[in-house]
């Protein structure tokens, strides 16, 4: 546990590999309960385990504490990066303020759920530090219209963190956990205020390849056409892929895996996901995420080196963002296609490095189906990156 | 390292085309509009401001609409507008003219807005403004033909034709041919306004003060086969659009020139053309004109020729943006890699590391002269057969760029040691010195080149270049016309 030299914040953070989610929840819940008046508690467990099982459990030690949480691709947390895990982290102290809220059925109205989870935000008194955190399931569609309700409601006046719950590349059924229940199809927020900072930073470690494309042809998140050429072609072409990733599906989801298509913004180039929803025959791509006609784009490619740069600088400005406060502990969501460039090895280096940046205060995070992180403008859904939320 | 944000505005204003034309009511369009535009510009805050109203906003919580600040803005009384959460924006309005005239503000925490933003909000705002018109009179004859069965069959067909210009914008946005959109709204034009024909005309590229036939309806081939090129001065309300950039309506033709008479048989009696644009400049008009004694053309008819006259001028822009991006990235006159084109790809293939890279710096010798004595266009061509002959003696792998004047430079790729690199030199310098047929003489050029050798020391793009451009200047001053690998001693010679 890390505690604010004025003692009105902390956070702590409890992880247990036990295969029981019952008892893995309890061992974690309470290593990551060592401060007064918890606020909140924030659960990051492989797919594999009982929802039910875990809010029984730490309902039991912490009652009365509000839950939200979400399956996921891995857990991170300060021993490194595993799976099948149960990872608790808590917030708690008389400088946090917590509300929450919940909403389901959310497909097809992914706006309207947006605004929805936002209005959690009205629940909690004027504070100078605020965040909305948001866990969606990550097999929703459209996962930017849930933010584009957030801002309908909220407008620019609160930072949106969070990301889309993982279910371990099964693509099966991820699930959210809040309001004492386990669903799925559903977004779960916790408007955190604090009498502190919170400080919120993003980054991808991508960098474009060649000449910029122009999407000349796209609908319903698909890009049919680059430059008039067919847009798997030219993409592959750019990145002079090999043979077998023209022709096999698997082929192109394993080398588009680590090779995201940069979309043009004023400030950079925001990746984009195109190794799933492969479309051999149509020779189109797309990984659910919008991508509009007219759009300029990149064929990006990346490394671990990049990637660790990436990691440094989003620690590193999130932490800086705190200012003169000490640092009491860190969220991390890292994009679950980064597991697959970094592999194994790659992977126990990223979280020895984030384990550095925090330099012994506690954190913790998953590998996500997307990372949210809305700091300024209006867009906040990401794919392939690292957000980071440091808590004062 | 690209910077992203310079490209034109008009892929921006693509992107919006797309959002906008897939709207079916006024109030979604709006609400497209200001997420769209702030996306664009990674604004906090855009608002839509009509008759004293706001009418669309993101940015602030709900119910939270500081609704006289944005009116303030709207009036430009004021430029900078407090946001909750992103603090003191700055905030830019454009106003759109019309019979539903508005205002479309956008603000941004951080610096001023550039010109190109500027110019982008100014694009979006004519296209909202265009939507919003279409949609409207959707909307107005909606209303009508419930109140009115008389004007039932009119009304039906003119909202035939109005959902028509949101096919052609679809049309646009998905990039089919362009001679295929141009005849689509030839061809709705007059299907609109009823006229007898329709001709877009534009200038014609060797000749300025001509226009060019590009698509028409109702001409008879004979007389205006596609492609024709007419006088602007004798083109009636054609030219006189294109030259005074605004429209013009001509009603009687007894003084019409004889060509217009020619073309059309005799039988015109009136003419209306609007101008079209491309990227803002006018680059032709699209001409109706009718063989009734009694056309009048009015407000309404002139609104509608505007607005497909806006459709072409969307289709020409969106044509030539795939081309203008690729010059941005080419040289103009050689269609090689410009100098930053070619920066960007060095120091990626340097940073990776995959391949050893040799640089040869080469520079013509007396290109001035033939510039002096045969003049630009003969140096142009000069600069084009270089080009072409470098071209032909590298590989795919291989990349040539043209870094102004008479300088190119060469990356040779998977080449690491002098002996390649300097056959490679050897060959161009063999082929450059073939006669070349420039403005009907045979020159021979020389060139002078040097060749620096990517070693692991060397990790920066520009220190090579520089490498090779100082063994370069060891050629000049040893007599030219020759080739020379770069050593550390030829440091003390720029010193």
């Amino acid at each position: 546990m890390t505690e604010s030299r004025d003692g009105r914040r902390w956070m702590g953070v409890g992880q247990s590999a036990h295969p029981d989610s019952h008892t893995a929840a309890d061992a974690a819940g309470r290593a990551a309960l060592v401060g007064a008046e918890p606020k909140l508690m924030i659960v990051f467990a492989g797919i594999d385990h009982d929802g039910t099982a875990m809010l029984d459990a730490l309902g039991h030690i912490a009652p009365g504490v509000p839950v939200i949480g979400c399956s996921t691709h891995g857990e991170i947390g300060p021993d490194g990066a595993q799976d099948d895990t149960v990872l608790v982290a808590a917030i708690g102290g008389a400088g946090f303020t917590v509300s929450t809220s919940v909403a389901t059925e959310v497909s097809g109205r992914q706006r309207d759920a947006g605004a929805e989870v936002a209005r959690c935000v009205a629940d909690v008194g004027a504070a100078p530090y605020r965040v909305l955190m948001l866990l969606t399931d990550g097999l929703l569609r459209d996962q930017e219209a849930i933010l584009r309700g957030c801002y309908r409601e909220l407008g620019a006046s609160i930072p949106l963190f969070g990301g889309a719950a993982g279910d371990a590349w099964r693509m099966t059924g991820a699930y959210v956990l809040g309001d004492g229940r386990t669903m799925s199809d559903a977004v779960v927020a916790a408007t955190i205020t604090s009498d502190a900072p919170l400080s919120l930073a993003v980054r991808h470690g991508w960098h474009e390849v060649g000449e910029p494309m122009i999407v000349t042809s796209a609908e319903l998140g698909r890009v049919y056409t680059l430059d008039d050429r067919p847009a798997m072609d030219l993409f592959l072409d750019r990145l002079s892929a090999p043979p077998d990733a023209y022709t096999d599906t698997q082929a192109f989801t394993q080398f588009a895996l680590s090779r995201p298509l940069g979309v043009r913004r004023r400030s950079g180039l925001e990746a984009r996901n195109v190794s799933t929803e492969v479309d051999m025959a149509g020779r189109s791509i797309g990984g659910g995420s919008a991508i509009d006609h007219g759009s300029l784009v990149w064929a990006m490619t990346g490394d671990e080196e990049s990637i660790a740069a990436a990691t440094d600088q989003a620690c590193e400005q999130a932490l800086t963002g705190l200012g003169a406060y000490e640092p009491v502990g860190m969220l991390t969501l890292s994009c679950a296609g980064l597991r697959a460039v970094l592999g194994e090895d790659g992977t126990r280096r990223e979280s020895e490095r984030l384990a550095k940046w925090a330099a012994g205060i506690p954190f913790a995070g998953f590998h996500t189906y997307g990372e949210i992180a809305r700091i300024r403008g209006i867009d906040g859904f990401h794919n392939q990156t690292l957000a980071v939320l440091a808590f004062a | 390292m690209t910077d992203h944000g310079a490209e034109s505005p008009h892929v921006e204003l693509l992107e919006l085309l797309a959002v906008m034309s897939s709207f079916s009511d006024e109030d979604a369009a709006m609400g497209g509009a200001v997420e769209r535009a702030a996306q664009t510009l990674e604004a906090e805050v855009a608002a839509i401001v009509v008759d004293d109203r706001v009418t669309a906003s993101v940015g602030f919580p709900a119910k939270s609409v500081p609704e006289a600040d944005l009116l303030a803005i709207a009036r430009r009384e004021r430029d900078t507008l407090h946001v909750p959460g992103a603090g003191e924006c700055v905030a830019i309005v454009v106003e759109w003219a019309g019979p539903h005239h508005g205002h479309l503000v956008v603000a941004r925490a951080g610096n001023g807005f550039s010109v190109e933003e500027h110019s982008v909000v100014r694009g979006m705002a004519r296209l909202l403004s265009l939507t919003l018109t279409m949609l409207r009179t959707l909307a107005a004859e909606h209303a009508m033909r419930e109140r009115s069965e008389q004007l039932l069959d009119s009304l039906r067909q003119r909202q035939r034709l109005l959902e028509h210009l949101f096919d052609i914008q679809r049309s646009i946005s998905r990039r089919r041919p362009l001679a295929q959109i141009l005849d689509l709204i030839t061809s709705a034009a007059q299907d609109l306004l009823g006229d007898e024909m329709v001709g877009l005309w534009v200038y014609d590229t060797r000749d300025t003060t001509r226009a060019r036939l590009v698509s028409s309806v109702g001409l008879a081939q004979d007389f205006a086969p596609e492609g024709l090129t007419v006088p602007l001065a004798e083109a009636g309300a054609t030219g006189a659009a294109m030259l005074t950039d605004d429209v013009v309506v001509r009603c009687g033709y007894q003084d019409t020139s004889d060509l217009i008479a020619e073309l059309t048989g005799g039988a015109l009696c009136a003419s209306m053309a609007a101008p079209v644009h491309d990227s803002g400049t006018v680059t032709g008009s699209l001409l109706v004109g009718s063989y009734r004694p009694d056309r009048v053309y009015g407000p309404s008819d002139i609104q509608t020729l505007r607005a497909f006259a806006d459709q072409v001028s969307l289709a020409l822009t969106d044509a030539n943006t795939v081309d203008r991006m690729y010059q941005a990235f080419r040289d103009s006159l050689t269609g090689l890699a410009s100098r930053g084109l070619f920066l960007d790809l060095l120091r990626e293939r340097l940073e990776a590391g995959s391949a050893p890279v040799a640089l040869l710096f080469l520079d013509l010798d007396r290109f001035k002269d033939v510039n002096d004595t045969l003049g630009h266009a003969a140096g142009d061509a000069l600069l084009v057969t270089t080009a072409n002959r470098l071209t032909s003696q590298l590989r795919e792998t291989d990349i040539v760029a043209r870094f102004g004047g008479d300088e190119f430079v060469v990356m040779l790729s998977g080449v690491s040691n002098a002996t390649e690199a300097s056959a490679v030199a050897q060959r161009i310098l063999g082929v450059l010195g073939e006669p070349m047929l420039i403005g009907g003489r045979k020159l021979r050029i020389g060139a002078s080149i040097g060749i620096a050798l990517h070693t692991p020391d060397v990790p920066d793009p520009a220190d090579l270049i520089r490498r090779a451009d100082i063994a370069m200047y060891q050629v000049k001053r040893n007599g030219r016309c020759g080739y020379r690998m770069f050593v550390d001693d030829m440091w003390s010679a720029v010193d």
